[in-house]
């Protein structure tokens, strides 16, 4: 049976130098991980400039389609953060379709960028880095109180604060490790499957028939698979509004 | 791409500088790769452990690849940021909300052209009432009028007739007196007659006039 970690693994494709950074060797050779993120984005923003090449009152199939994601990610900024949310609509819209479109590439059976803990990890550091510098553009040193919730007794605030600098400091790892977590689990599972069918398809005629049921849950397994890609980008985007949202609107809870 | 597919005749300690793809082919067959792995491990530089490390877990873990990934996703991250936020967002929302003016602009402007033609007709329809009441009014005007006229004419015309019957009546009356004033000669004279006739000799007019009043 084919080894089904091998999906996992980075090959390069074009070849390029590798230039070192304060002491870090950065290997800027063109992998299949970055490969399929060109792909990916390349594909969205060959979509979006098609879809919005006419726009018009009354809009083209394309366009209804680009406007349903808009529409999709628009009221759901608008509605976790509330009138600010348009302000940062693009990065939200940026992260979705970027997770989006790393799943779906995934799906094809080319590389799955989404499984590298690097690429979920940089998300997620992006992800908060923008929290922290919205947080601190907003409110100062107010930032602050993001750790200190207001009307609890001073006794135990001591130890909610803790609690609070933890689960934040805890976000960037849950946020890359839900994605990475999903996306490696469930391309394993249809890897395994798939071995199935084809070791059991290769003993003969009663191979071939109890091949039938891993064929099945192959083809059950996809489709999971293809809502678990559309699933985890909508859960990044929305962790993402109510993270911007918890600095954004400090002072309102 | 097509370097990835690199078979595994090729020994990476052999060419080391063509070899770096040979980390694909590593894990197809584990076992045979095993002993290459092993013998790579010594010659290549870090670059090339990729394959070799499959075995000790998940590829992603490899470390040696963090760098350049995180490198150009930031790269394309941004580039898809930038358009998106320089390009595609206000495109959208602003077709999306230029859609939404126009509606209730359409909306309002089909309101206010009921609201006229709802007034409108209100209008004629009070038109409608006023008409009618007029025409009412003047139908009633000219009965009453007609009936007047009417009223009167009879009445002098009325007159007139009373006036005519009263002439003939008292003509009437005349003529009658008159006859009857004659009756009485033509009896007297009938009588004169009647009596000279039956006696041969002419009757007193005195007798004759007695005679009649007794009659």
């Amino acid at each position: 049976m084919a080894d089904p970690l091998h999906q996992f693994q980075i090959q390069k494709i074009v070849e390029l130098p590798t230039v070192e950074v304060a002491g870090i060797p950065i290997d800027l050779s063109i992998t299949n991980s970055v490969m399929a993120m060109i792909i990916g984005t390349g594909a969205v923003i060959l979509f979006f400039l098609f879809a919005t090449a006419r726009t018009a009152i009354i809009p083209g199939r394309m366009q209804v389609m680009a406007e349903g994601l808009f529409g999709l990610i628009d009221d759901l900024a608008e509605s976790i953060i509330g009138d600010e949310g348009r302000h940062f609509f693009p990065f939200i819209f940026t992260l979705f379709l970027f997770i989006l479109s790393l799943n779906l590439v995934g799906m094809t059976t080319y590389f799955t960028a989404t499984s590298q803990l690097a690429v979920t990890a940089a998300l997620a550091v992006l992800t908060i880095g923008a929290v922290i510098v919205v947080g601190f553009a907003r409110n100062g040193l107010g930032f602050f109180k993001l750790f200190v919730p207001s009307g609890v007794p001073w006794w135990i605030l001591p130890l909610i604060v803790v609690i609070e600098i933890v689960s934040f400091l805890m976000r960037p790892i849950t946020l890359s490790l839900r994605l990475f977590g999903n996306m490696v689990g469930g391309h394993i599972v249809m890897k395994v499957f798939a071995g199935f069918v084809v070791a059991l398809a290769g003993l003969g005629i009663g191979g071939v028939v109890g091949a039938v049921l891993p064929l099945l849950s192959v083809v059950a397994l996809t489709a999971l698979e293809f809502l678990v890609a559309y699933l985890q980008a909508f859960v990044f985007a929305v962790l993402t509004c109510v993270y911007l949202n918890d600095v954004v609107n400090l002072g309102h809870h | 791409m097509s370097a990835a597919n690199d078979t595994l005749a090729m020994s990476p300690a052999a060419e080391p500088s063509d070899t770096a793809p040979v980390t694909t082919v590593a894990t197809l067959d584990p076992v045979a790769t095993a002993p290459a792995d092993a013998h790579a491990d010594t010659h290549e530089s870090t670059e090339h452990a990729g394959g070799e490390a499959h075995a000790k877990g998940l590829p992603q873990f490899q470390t040696e690849h963090w760098a350049g990934q995180i490198v150009w996703l930031v790269i394309i991250f941004t580039i898809l940021y930038i358009a998106i936020a320089k390009m595609f967002a206000p495109k959208l929302r602003g077709v999306i909300s230029t859609r939404g003016s126009t509606i209730s602009e359409d909306l309002a402007n089909a309101r206010a052209i009921r609201d006229e033609a709802e007034a409108q007709a209100k209008m004629s329809a009070e038109e409608t009432a006023a008409a009618h009441a007029a025409a009412r009014k003047l139908a009633s005007d000219a009965k009453a009028k007609a009936a007047a006229e009417s009223a009167k004419v009879q009445a002098e015309e009325d007159a007139k007739l009373n006036a005519l019957i009263e002439d003939a009546e008292t003509s009437i009356r005349a003529s009658r007196d008159k006859a009857m004033a004659y009756v009485e000669d033509i009896a007297t004279e009938t009588a004169s007659v009647l009596v000279e006739k039956l006696t041969g000799k002419a009757a007193t007019k005195t007798a004759l006039k007695a005679a009649l009043s007794k009659a």
